[in-house]
């Protein structure tokens, strides 16, 4: 059954490939999008459930949610963003949870994120999908709100 | 895990040569141990951390990362640059993270 996967944030479409990360651009834990936060705007600092499923790691700075079939999505929060310790992160779910599509599971800052000097680009992943499995839903350079449809996997 | 580490990996600057019997298994090092030995060993490492699917480390000397042992492992993926190295292993790493930690 195909899987849509939605933006998690609020901002600007891009490939994998443009995200300054080699594991993330060389698509090595999995296919996906990227999405980059309106930092300026205020917007993106809600992150939604881009799948309904079980919240099977969390971080402050990333997630995977387990989705039906078993299939997993990360989602990660800036770049880098583990070295911040969790500073700026507000966590609304814990391991384990089972949410709902669209749910707020986190907010964060991305503009102190970039204020940083870190990327606050969102790499939305299929672990371990296969590469062909996924289809586009938003084309890199359009901008999505949080909830939009990003992405599906077969 | 079915797949047993090759005797032949282990090389004699390899700790993990040595902790590898003190742990539980005798015939084969666990998961965490075998990464612990293609990271050069206890001592080669300055800091690690999990992040979400890797684990972030930060050795002493980068000549003795061993990318076929971490591979051999379950390493999907080795990044290296410099003193750092993320050994990308999937959702698990907080797992393994807290188990090497534990070897350690």
């Amino acid at each position: 059954m195909t899987l849509t996967v939605l933006a998690p944030v609020a901002g600007v479409v891009h490939a994998l490939a443009d995200v300054d990360d080699p594991v993330f651009a060389q698509e090595i834990v999995g296919p996906g999008l990227a999405v980059q936060p309106d930092a300026e705007s205020g917007a993106g600092r809600s992150v939604v459930a881009p799948v309904a499923g079980t919240v099977a790691k969390l971080h402050p700075h990333a997630f995977v949610l387990l989705a039906e079939g078993g299939r997993g999505v990360l989602v990660h929060l800036g770049i880098n963003t583990v070295q911040l310790g969790g500073e700026g992160f507000t966590l609304h779910v814990a391991e384990g949870d089972a949410v709902e599509q669209g749910q707020i599971l986190v907010e964060w800052d991305p503009a102190a994120v970039e204020a940083g000097g870190r990327s606050a680009i969102c790499p939305v992943v299929g672990l371990e999908a296969q590469p062909d499995s996924l289809t586009r839903l938003a084309e890199p350079g359009t901008r999505v709100v949080a909830g939009d449809p990003l992405l599906s996997l077969a | 895990m079915t797949t047993r580490p090759r005797p032949g990996r282990r090389t004699s600057h390899d700790p993990a040569a040595r902790t590898g019997g003190s742990h539980e298994g005798k015939r084969t090092m666990s998961k965490a141990e075998q990464i612990l030995a293609g990271l050069g060993g206890d001592a080669n490492i300055v800091d690690l951390e999990p992040c979400i699917t890797r684990l972030r480390v930060e050795v002493e000397d980068p000549a003795k990362v061993t990318e076929s042992v971490l591979k051999a492992a379950g390493a999907i993926a080795v990044m290296q640059q410099g003193t750092v190295v993320q050994v990308i292993v999937g959702p698990e790493a907080d797992t393994l993270a807290s188990d090497i930690e534990d070897l350690r």
